[in-house]
């Protein structure tokens, strides 16, 4: 096993799982324009669903898997019904939005710590997490394996979706000028509601495979919060490929600045990324 | 038949009112012009017939039958009105051609989810786009388009539309020759189509030939109405734009 080759391996299943966070993110902050700090909780949502079903009640693995998704799409999408659309509707700034959303993350998550307690849990159960491949001299679980294949699935569906359905059209056009496309006949809430559906399940799908791999704590969502927003930002905020990028070159930065130096400095490394970005490039990447 | 009223409407910024207690009238397939020193509440007036303002006071009577007290940007679409803005606003990001086919989008969003666009959509935005002559111009963003082009789009998105009252707020500001002689030519082509159209405009030689009714306004009142010969021939409308 080669160390560099290892690195790559790792900086790749990163990239994919902070991309996961970073396209539900970016796409909810494309149509919004706030940043909604609630994302993050959809991702233990996910991870405490498969949790509860699978492991508690011992229901079939992958009913639970889309149970957990969908679990977490319909609380993405409850948020916005009950608690954004009616600040929208109220004209509330960003930053009302902002600490709304605030409000519902530590909410959520201090139920979940309710419900299933603080400990740190695991979830690998049945997925193969013990099986091992070596590719180009680097090892991958076959549960990483799950979360890069996963990844690479959604970032394709929804690039599909938005480039060419009618509806990627009406997203795409919310994200450039809300108000006018209300003008010309798109119903801006619907869409906006499920987009916010649509972020939520792949943010779901994100702490799932989190869960798989490494387990579950409540507090998850805010790690896998800030790394995509931290993807997004680098990206190009609001873009979702933008935020794939991001997400990859974070990975990338994450794993290779750690090589020499302790695991505890990775956080440290990501949020250095992120000041560099926001002095040199304050757009990002993709620069919108 | 009177296609679009408003009673006794009123918008006021911090204490600037920008529309006084107005109540106009405009007739199905006319076009109505409405004419005004800057700041004289032409442009809020129509804000407040699209929904981007709430109105204070006052309703809005379309067809005759719908009263509304207020009205949601997403509905007028419903009421058949579409607009343009002062300063043209387009989906920056997206290519001309998207510019138009998403205001064709299918309206129910579950079979939007499936739906690409049909040949119906791609023939009619290839129809609105030749009438404004930026088919050419399909696959370049709407972002690097010039200043001529992206009020030439913007026409050609309410075109798409296919709605019965045409909201102008200075559709010929900043063009060239040719290119008023498109937007002339489009706006004439709805009249004859029994479209009716609301046109902010300064150029009086365009208001002379193009609205069978105008509108002047001052201060957010209503300083006269009529045919557009007369009404500009009036002293206080002269007074109104040059200063007594």
């Amino acid at each position: 096993m080669g160390i560099i080759p290892q690195l790559i391996l790792n900086s790749i299943i990163a990239g994919a799982i902070y991309s996961l966070v970073a396209i539900g993110f970016s796409l909810i902050y494309g149509a919004t324009k706030f940043f909604n700090l609630a994302h993050g909780v959809m991702a233990a949502i996910g991870g405490y669903s498969v949790f509860y079903f699978a492991k508690t009640l011992g229901w079939d693995l992958w009913l639970a898997v889309s149970i957990g998704m969908l679990l977490a799409g319909l609380i993405g999408y409850g948020l916005d019904k009950i608690i954004y659309k009616p600040l929208r509707k109220r004209k509330a700034s960003n930053m009302v939005l902002l600490v709304a959303s605030l409000g519902a993350f530590t909410a959520l998550q201090a139920i979940i710590a309710i419900l299933f307690t603080s400990q740190f849990q695991t979830i690998s159960g049945n997925i193969g997490a013990q099986n091992i491949y070596e590719i180009f001299g680097g090892v991958i679980t076959q549960t990483q394996l799950i979360i890069l294949i996963s990844a690479i699935t959604i970032m394709a569906g929804l690039a599909l979706l938005l480039k060419y359905t009618m509806f990627g059209k009406a997203i795409k056009a919310i994200s450039d000028d809300e108000e006018v496309s209300k003008i010309v006949g798109i119903n801006t809430d619907k869409i906006i509601g499920y987009v916010f559906f649509i972020g939520s399940v792949i943010a779901g799908l994100a702490g799932i495979l989190v869960g798989f791999d490494t387990g579950i704590k409540p507090t998850m969502g805010l790690s896998l919060l800030l790394k995509g927003v931290i993807a997004s930002i680098v990206g190009g905020i609001g873009n979702i490929y933008g935020g794939v990028l991001g997400a990859f070159l974070l990975g990338f930065v994450e794993n290779f600045g750690i090589w020499k130096i302790s695991g505890e400095w990775k956080d440290a490394i990501a949020f250095g990324l992120l000041i560099v970005f926001l002095i040199f490039r304050p757009r990002g990447i993709i620069n919108n | 038949m009177t296609i679009l009223e408003t009673k006794k409407l009123e918008k006021h910024f911090d204490g600037v009112q920008a529309v006084d207690n107005l109540s106009i009238g405009i007739e199905k397939g006319e076009i109505a012009g409405i004419v005004g020193p800057n700041g004289s509440g032409k442009t809020t007036l129509i804000n407040l017939l699209s929904g981007t303002l709430e109105i204070d006071a006052g309703a809005v009577i379309i067809n005759g039958v719908q009263k509304f007290e207020n009205i949601n940007p997403w509905q007028i679409s419903f009421y058949g009105i579409t607009r343009t803005f002062q300063d043209v606003r387009l989906f920056e990001q997206m290519t001309v051609l998207d510019n138009i086919l998403v205001v064709l989008t299918e309206r129910n969003v579950f079979s939007s989810l499936f739906e690409k666009h049909k040949e119906y959509h791609l023939k009619k935005a290839e129809e609105v786009l030749q009438k404004v002559g930026l088919w050419k111009k399909k696959n370049q963003l709407a972002i690097n388009l010039s200043y001529g082009q992206r009020k030439l789009l913007e026409i050609a998105r309410t075109l798409a539309m296919d709605a019965e009252i045409y909201l102008f707020d200075e559709p010929f500001a900043g063009l060239f020759p040719e290119m008023v002689k498109i937007v002339s030519d489009v706006v004439k082509e709805l009249k004859r189509e029994g479209k009716t159209i609301i046109l902010i405009e300064h150029n009086m030689e365009l208001i002379r030939k193009l609205c069978d009714y105008l509108f002047v306004m001052d201060e957010g009142k209503l300083l006269a109405e009529g045919k557009p010969e007369k009404v500009l021939a009036k002293k206080e409308v002269i007074e109104a734009y040059l200063g007594k």
